[in-house]
């Protein structure tokens, strides 16, 4: 039973961590209709910074989300104003192959700048766990569940307590009709994807720290990452944290209990199950079929 | 160039000195085809570089590969990231097969991967039959890793993760690439064959307009699944065989080389760089990037290598998809059609005809003559109702539509008319209510079946194929569905004198060849009308016929009308235009919240203190004057 | 299009015929009729570290021969190429080399998973095809007749000695119990494989035995469940990442079997130390082709010009790399010219003196001799079999990881 109970913990404290970074995924198509397939990139160039900042200047990681979250979230801001800006008006499936265009370019700079070993972050709590009752916490896992809490948290209170907020809310539902209230749609768009980017970032730091990374990981993160935010259903923030909850425990305990080779084919048997059974996911929207857009 | 005014929207004329720029642009690409193709057949008799054979060989296979996602991407629209799962399925298969039957020429198995890889496609069409858009490109990548783990996984069928060897070739040093170079441009040629001959068929221009438009197409009779699926199988067949061909030629097959990503990146930029929906697109593409890719790779030094090729990759995806969304063929096709037609007049300023008359198409259109014995209405629907979230659009709507009659429908703003629209012809799934049509239950009937059965219907705003013509538009209606009909070829002459004279009839005959994105839109609510005259519906369902065009054609809208119905048709209108309501409609139901309010006689609806109440308002008086 | 996008097109197509262009220049060759020696590594990608070092044995061997007077009283040139760890550019690269590039000789690259295709394509065109790495038992059962493995052993035979050491301990001390995880990749999986049966066979029971896909970066899961049943000993099958994650995984857990043996990570010296923590190491035993310290024919003259032109001792794949280069001049000294079917059949009936030590090969070009198999002692990797070659006088019996590294 302890042996149950300490793979569910695992899974529990997976899936917080998949919700930090799924938190910004979600947020970003929620309001921009666009699926940022470059995400994982953006998580893994985080890694790569965070790594530079630990063994260059000796900043512990986790502290260190202060100074790469922001350096993450600039480069968000700037991916949008190049990149995704101009096509803002083409169809979905356009933004898809451009993010992953992008993906690939951020994978190759990582390639060159960093080069292609494998990466890891390492401080002296990487290996290190709390005991409870029997069972074992991972310290980076339980730090990882508190910074997507309070990152989380955050992210709520922005949508629902402030004017930036409901700007962003009404941006996402009619962006033509925002306009027509003074709402700037391109500074709300460009700000959410930066903040949706930045999400990221401090997950990054945090991942760095529990899995050796090269720039390639980023194929492995996107996959999740849409599995979770299709699960949850595309533009939920509830959605993304309880999707990533499940998934984590999905794969938990299909590593555990059926076998740890089929635990990574979850992902894409996740997306495929939700996407035929249920197109929404579990606490999404439906998009009204009759209106007149491809 | 002389400028020239001309009326007619013909291709662009030889002028009386032909030089190179008045050469219909079809016959420069036809010569260049012709010339790369005796070039690539010619190319390993005269030499026997194994370089260049081995990039011409490669090339093929992405040729190969994104000329079959033409297919499901170019032509209908679905972009699918999940194609180099179809060659891993080919080089498996040959894998598999070569490795369990080691006596017989691997080459056997060649056509085998073929039917395999279709009869997957087969699974993946009819599971991905609800997704659209982006959701379907995921779909894709998933199903695209999930192979991989399958052929990971399943070690005993594919070797797992050390994967299948093949048997080196037995044949002679000199011509060692021959078979597979050769067997790769078979391939391509019968790829390329195919997709000619779908271009021209229906079946075409039913995926054509999925593409455009995929639940208006559904209206007019284009039964969606079998499309989908059918175009699924197109686009994976022969690359299942190249797939094999290739596998045959690495003699190693394994999963992260046959299910790599990198590869369908690389057939989909083939694919846009080249010109989706373009017959030779994908093969331009396919040798303008791999040459592209392996020069990057080994000729500058230090800068290239795998990053430099993600940057290539990348960088390309992001400047196409930006800059040269049409790739190069349409864009380079666009441009010049743009040069030959500088200083001509467009057509678009020209008004619209008054229009034939009917007699002529007397022998188009079933005539009904109304038989006094039959008094069942022809549609009847009852309790219908339709939740979106909290808001009850449609909440227990009943109301019948005699045959014969012109039956009318009017309500404020969000009784949820157009909805009760979209519910009878199946545009949106209703929650609740019965729905009879001509004696039978229509609920479960998806939407072509509707259309079959003789509904048809317009759109309030209007919805066309954009990048069709006006022609196209109106054949591609299909009245009944079998999959004969899809071979047959997309515009027959029958058809297309039949639509003229639809066309005719509404005033839009000039227009034959517009493409229907330059159409007011005045112009394609008249085209729409025709496009719903080819179906020969029984039951026509307007949606605000009168809202948006001047006086004069709303006046010629309520004689087309008249004039329609005096062969049977049965019409339901949906209108705001009081006066032509009035005047036209008997009877009309009125709706409000969603449900029945009233119904009768245009004189009982005029007078009903509670449709005054409602919707007309107190100073209200119908005159053929007071028109808005 | 209005003017600017047609000039972005203009821009664009020049962009294209530019870089085809550059297709068109190679690099040259210098000097007076060196033989040619060509190569595709993967120097990015997913294998871009052993690619690199791979390279780097290569391209000391290069230097050394040139320096001792080139082969056959000509200077060797090594033309490389980086194939990004992809299949279909090793292909191009090998075909390039052939045809293009027209080389003389031909040597391999890294992973079974590049050289299956590479090799088919030297078999092809009937030249000798020595590869550093490549070891999945699957490249010798096609019967190619050029095709030779500059390691002592395929994959499935790495971990022999240690595994017939261990079932040779007295009872009192040998591990009762094993757990078997390992990657699902072509070369780790047939080791653990074989270390299995000859130890079920000495009558150690098998607790565990699981394989992992190869991007599994979560082990949480796989070490609670080795913990709940207990081994004496973990034989890891293992690449890199996943070497160190399992053991950065055990230690969170709290589990530490009293035997660990890896395959691969550990043999990566510095950088596996670093990665788990230099304390951490000791006792953990791996199977590895060279060292350094390695008392083999001519190894010190090899560390000593490797530590001249890069500045650090070198990796195994560098010393596989070298040793390929080793067997490629003593055939061509033995043969007198280049003949690549001549030089198949010296090698396979010859026994050349490598840095790795003395190599033979049977007729399919499998070698025929036994890996080293290594132990990080006092945070330095040493040898402990066999025990001629051995740099450490007692193997420590056990895994003792001091904890978390400070």
């Amino acid at each position: 039973m302890t042996q149950f109970a300490q793979n569910v913990v695992l899974g529990l404290l997976l899936g917080g961590v998949y919700a930090l970074v799924a938190s910004g995924l979600t947020l970003i198509f929620g309001v921009m209709k666009v699926i940022n397939i470059a995400h994982g990139a953006f998580l893994v160039l985080a890694s790569f910074i965070s790594y530079t900042l630990w063994s260059a200047l000796g900043i512990d990681p986790l502290l260190g989300i202060l100074v790469t979250s922001p350096i993450i979230f600039a480069a968000g801001w700037l991916t949008y104003k190049v990149a995704v800006e101009p096509i803002r008006t083409a169809p979905m499936t356009s933004t898809v192959l451009l993010t992953f265009g992008l993906a690939l370019v951020l994978e190759g700079a990582m390639g060159a700048i960093w080069g292609n070993n494998s990466t890891s972050i390492t401080p002296s709590y990487a290996e290190e766990s709390f005991s409870v009752a029997g069972l074992f916490l991972p310290k980076v896992d339980v730090y990882g569940l508190l910074v997507a809490i309070v990152v989380l948290g955050a992210l709520a209170l922005i949508l629902t307590k402030t004017w930036l907020g409901r700007a962003i809310r009404a941006a996402a539902v009619n962006s033509t009709g925002a306009e027509l209230v003074g709402i700037k749609v391109s500074s709300v768009a460009a700000l959410v994807f930066a903040l949706g980017i930045g999400a990221a970032g401090a997950g990054g730091a945090i991942i760095g720290v529990l899995y050796p990374f090269v720039p390639g990981s980023h194929y492995l993160w996107i996959a999740r990452l849409l599995a979770i935010v299709v699960l949850g259903g595309m533009g939920s923030l509830n959605g993304a944290v309880l999707g990533a909850v499940l998934f984590g425990l999905a794969e938990t305990l299909t590593a555990a209990y059926i076998s740890p080779s089929w635990a990574t084919a979850v992902p894409y048997l996740v997306v495929f199950a939700v996407l035929l059974i249920r197109p929404q996911g579990l606490l999404g929207s439906h998009l009204r079929q009759d209106s007149v857009t491809a | 160039m002389t400028a020239t005014v001309s009326s007619t929207p013909s291709k662009p004329s030889k002028q009386a000195v032909p030089t190179l720029r008045h050469v219909p642009p079809g016959w420069i690409g036809r010569i260049i085809a012709a010339l790369a193709t005796a070039a690539v057949l010619a190319y390993p008799l005269v030499s026997d570089d194994t370089y260049y054979q081995n990039m011409i060989i490669i090339s093929l296979v992405f040729a190969i590969g994104a000329s079959g996602l033409n297919i499901i991407t170019g032509f209908t629209g679905y972009v699918s990231l999940g194609q180099s799962a179809f060659i891993g399925l080919g080089g498996y298969t040959i894998g598999v097969l070569a490795t369990k039957f080691d006596t017989v020429s691997p080459w056997l198995w060649v056509p085998v991967a073929g039917l395999v890889a279709a009869a997957v496609a087969v699974g993946l069409g009819l599971v991905s039959l609800r997704s659209r858009g982006p959701a379907f490109v995921i779909i894709t990548v998933a199903f695209l890793f999930l192979m991989q783990q399958v052929a990971v996984n399943w070690e005993d069928v594919t070797g797992g993760t050390a994967g299948l060897l093949l048997p080196l070739p037995t044949w002679g040093i000199d011509v060692i690439n021959w078979p597979f170079y050769y067997a790769l441009v078979a391939i391509l040629a019968v790829q390329l064959l195919m997709t000619w001959w779908i271009r021209r068929s229906k079946f075409g221009m039913g995926l054509i307009a999925i593409r455009e438009d995929e639940t208006k197409a559904a209206t007019i009779g284009i039964n969606l699944p079998v499309h989908k699926v059918a175009a699924f199988v197109a686009s994976s067949v022969f690359v299942g065989m190249a797939g094999a061909v290739y596998g045959y030629y690495l003699t190693f097959i394994d999963p992260l080389g046959m299910f790599a990503i990198l590869i369908s990146v690389q057939i989909i930029l083939t694919l846009l760089v080249g010109g989706k929906a373009t017959l030779w697109g994908p093969v331009l593409g396919a040798f303008l990037i791999e040459p592209l890719n392996e020069t990057v790779n080994n000729s500058l030094g230090t800068l290239g290598g795998g990053n430099a090729r993600l940057f290539l990759f990348g960088g390309l995806l992001m400047a196409v998809v930006v800059f040269l969304p049409n790739g190069i063929l349409p864009s380079l096709a666009a441009f010049l059609f743009r040069r030959s037609r500088e200083g001509k007049a467009g057509l678009v300023g020209a008004r619209i005809e008054t229009g034939g008359s009917l007699e002529s198409l007397r022998k188009h259109v079933t005539v009904t003559e109304a038989r006094a014995t039959d008094t069942t209405p022809l549609l009847a629907v009852t309790g219908l109702r339709k939740h979106f979230g909290g808001i009850k659009a449609v909440d227990g709507c009943s109301f019948t539509v005699p045959r014969g009659s012109i039956t009318g429908l009017i309500g404020p703003n969000g009784s949820g008319k157009s909805t009760v629209f979209n519910l009878i012809d199946n545009t949106i799934a209703a929650d609740a209510g019965t729905i009879v049509f001509d004696g039978e239950h229509i609920e479960k009937v998806p939407a072509w079946g509707r259309a079959h059965r003789g509904i048809g219907r317009t759109y309030q705003i209007t919805r066309l194929f954009a990048e069709m013509t006006v022609l196209e538009n109106v054949v591609a209606a299909q009245r009944s569905f079998s999959l004969t009909q899809l071979g047959r070829p997309a515009i027959t002459g029958k058809e297309a004198a039949e639509a003229s004279e639809f066309l005719a009839f509404v005033g839009m005959h000039k227009y034959r060849d517009q493409k229907a994105r330059a159409l007011s839109y005045g112009q394609q609510k008249m085209v729409e009308l025709a496009q719903v005259l080819m179906l020969d519906p029984k039951l026509i369902m307007l949606d605000e016929p009168a809202g948006g065009i001047n006086p004069v054609l709303i006046e010629r809208m309520g004689q087309m009308i008249r004039e329609l119905n005096s062969y049977g048709k049965t019409f339901l209108i949906v209108e705001h235009n009081m006066p032509f309501m009035l005047d036209l409609c008997d009877p009309i139901h009125v709706l409000a919240r969603g449900a029945t309010m009233a119904s009768g006689t245009p004189d009982e609806i005029r007078t009903d203190p509670a449709v005054i109440d409602a919707y007309l308002g107190d100073d209200f008086t119908s005159t053929r004057q007071d028109v808005h | 299009m209005n003017t600017f996008g047609r000039s972005r097109l203009r821009a664009l197509a020049a962009a294209s015929v530019l870089a085809l262009g550059l297709a068109g220049c190679g690099t040259d060759s210098a000097g007076p009729d060196p033989i040619k020696i060509g190569a595709s590594l993967p120097l990015t990608g997913q294998f871009s570290q052993p690619g690199q070092a791979a390279l780097r044995g290569y391209q000391t061997w290069e230097a050394m021969t040139n320096e001792s007077g080139g082969l056959l009283g000509r200077p060797v040139k090594l033309i490389y190429k980086d194939d990004a760890s992809q299949q279909n550019i090793i292909v191009a690269d090998y075909n390039a080399l052939i045809s293009r590039d027209k080389v003389d000789l031909l040597v391999g690259s890294y992973s079974s998973l590049l050289n299956l295709p590479a090799s088919a394509i030297a078999e092809r065109n009937r030249m000798l095809f020595v590869e550093p790495a490549g070891g999945s038992p699957k490249m010798f059962k096609r019967g190619f007749r050029y095709l030779f493995y500059s390691q002592q052993a395929t994959a499935d035979k790495t971990g022999l000695a240690y595994a017939n050491w261990v079932a040779g301990l007295p009872a009192n001390i040998r591990p009762r119990t094993a757990a078997y995880p390992t990657i699902d990749d072509p070369f780790a999986a047939p080791s653990v494989e074989a270390i299995r049966e000859v130890l079920e066979k000495a009558g150690v029971t098998t607790v565990y035995s699981e394989t992992y896909a190869p991007d599994t970066r979560n082990f949480d899961t796989i070490t609670n469940a080795m913990k709940a049943a207990n081994p004496d000993l973990v034989v890891h099958g293992a690449s890199f990442e996943d070497g160190v994650g399992m053991i950065r995984s055990m230690l969170r857990a709290g589990f530490r079997p009293h035997w660990l043996y890896q395959t691969t990570a550990p043999s990566l010296g510095q950088q596996y130390a670093d990665a788990i923590g230099p304390a951490n190491t000791e006792g953990v035993v791996f199977a590895i082709s060279h060292t350094p310290e390695a008392n083999t024919p001519g190894n010190a003259e090899f560390v000593a010009k490797y530590q001249e032109m890069f500045g650090e001792p070198p990796p195994e794949d560098a010393a596989d790399g070298f040793a390929a280069g080793q067997m490629i001049a003593a055939a061509v000294k033995g043969v007198g010219r280049i003949d690549q079917t001549a030089l198949a059949d010296w090698l396979r009936n010859h026994t050349v003196s490598t840095v790795l030590g003395d190599l033979s090969w049977d007729d399919d070009g499998r070698p025929e001799g036994e890996f080293l198999i290594g132990q990080w002692i006092n945070g330095e990797a040493r040898i402990i079999l066999p025990k001629q070659y051995a740099t450490a006088e007692q193997p420590v019996l056990g895994w003792q990881p001091m904890g978390a590294k400070s």
